[in-house]
């Protein structure tokens, strides 16, 4: 299963570091191939380095793309926490 | 034919100091995206020989092209300017900062082409054009994955999150081997057969160990241990031991993985505990180097059995044939 959505960054910081920790941590044991894209740059989600390689700052938009049996739940828990800014404001 | 993604804005904002450039004309059109990265001094195609002239290339006016225009009367100049500069023009540039004349703008203006003007001489701004639109229209990839120079080599280690890269990175960091990029790197294509592999500005030299955290390689290792940039040589792929797969127990065939459409050598080394990665990639890279050089110790040694199995036979032969005239 491949699901494709655009999500939004809405806490003020960006995809800084700690965020960065969220992502990989709700990635961790996921099967799917997680993949962000923003201005033309695809990057692996399960790793820190690659989500911070793309300095994307708030109200930038990431595409994400993940693939594999858990698609459906792994997009969902990614858009919830993007929703919630990460535990942050 | 290159395209790109590039838009006139950023053409102008990456080239303005470099190439001394400013805009004349098109301010409204600059966030349109440029279609071709190629560049032509319309020269002949002036004189009114327009067969094979290609229509969608930078145009670069000089003095060569500027004075020949101004030796026509107004209306040849209006004809050919029409038929040189269509639609599908990106932009005109104007060397040497010479005035511009009239119709020029007029042209640029009615058709939606940008107009530049630079400060460099005609044959210096071509050649820059050139090479510098050469160098964006150069194919781009992104893959997972560690670099590091090993032994002069350019060695991207790849593999499934968490099976160990950058702990292999470290150790062969400790060897005193280089970082050029952990996690992310950007792989460009350079002429047909090689590639070089760079890490990303933001994240150059930053390594995400688990347990630790983000150690800055420079700050820790020293400058001795860090790289800007490599040809990538060999691929290692990294995985957990699968007790039912048969690895590679003799290295007799090549296997290549493909990247930008070149093929680089790769090795699939499996991942245990008790296996030393830092030691068997430095192995891998030297027996790479060997094989570079015309030295494959794996058939080396295939020539030296079958050698010796032909000498066994021919003692043999003789050995029996002693003893069958002995009889």
């Amino acid at each position: 299963m491949k699901i494709i959505k655009k999500l939004k960054v809405k806490n003020s910081l960006g995809l800084h570091v700690r965020p960065a920790a969220v992502i990989v941590k709700i990635l961790q044991n996921v099967d799917s191939k997680v993949e962000f894209t923003y201005q033309n740059e695809t990057v692996n989600a399960k790793s820190i380095m690659s989500i911070l390689m793309l300095a994307a700052k708030k109200n930038s938009r990431i595409l994400v793309t993940a693939e594999g049996k858990d698609a459906k739940e792994v997009v969902a828990k990614l858009a919830i926490a993007f929703d919630e800014q990460f535990g942050e404001t | 034919m290159n395209s790109s993604k590039l838009t006139f804005k950023e053409f102008y904002e990456l080239f303005k100091d470099p190439m001394e450039l400013e805009i004349c004309c098109g301010h409204e059109i600059l966030d349109k995206r440029i279609k071709n990265l190629e560049v032509q001094r319309p020269g002949v195609s002036l004189a009114g020989w327009v067969e094979d002239f290609p229509t969608n290339r930078f145009l670069i006016f000089g003095q060569l092209e500027l004075g020949y225009l101004n030796s026509l009367d107004r209306e040849t100049i209006l004809k050919r300017v029409d038929i040189v500069i269509t639609k599908k023009t990106p932009a005109i540039l104007i060397s040497k900062n010479y005035n511009i004349p009239d119709y020029l703008i007029d042209v640029c203006i009615r058709k939606n082409v940008v107009l530049f003007r630079s400060k460099m001489r005609t044959m210096e701004l071509f050649s820059k054009l050139f090479f510098s639109l050469k160098d964006l229209s150069k194919p781009v990839t992104t893959v997972h994955g560690t670099l590091m120079d090993v032994y002069g080599l350019g060695v991207l280690i790849q593999g499934d999150s968490s099976v160990g890269k950058s702990e292999a990175a470290l150790g062969l960091l400790e060897r005193k081997h280089r970082l050029i990029s952990d996690d992310v790197v950007k792989i460009e294509k350079k002429g047909d057969t090689s590639l070089i592999g760079t890490g990303p500005d933001l994240t150059r030299h930053f390594m995400e160990i688990r347990g630790i955290g983000l150690i800055d390689v420079a700050a820790l290792f020293g400058a001795v241990c860090i790289r800007h940039d490599i040809s990538i040589d060999l691929v290692v792929q990294l995985e957990l031991w699968d007790e039912d797969k048969f690895y590679d127990r003799i290295g007799f065939d090549r296997h290549f993985k493909k990247y930008l459409g070149i093929d680089v050598p790769y090795y699939l080394l499996p991942v245990k505990s008790g296996r030393d990665v830092t030691l068997l990639i430095e192995t891998i890279s030297l027996n790479h180097r060997l094989k570079v050089m015309g030295y494959d110790s794996a058939k080396e040694f295939s020539e030296k059995l079958l050698d010796a199995m032909n000498n066994k036979s021919v003692k043999n032969n003789e050995n029996n044939k002693k003893i069958k005239s002995k009889k």
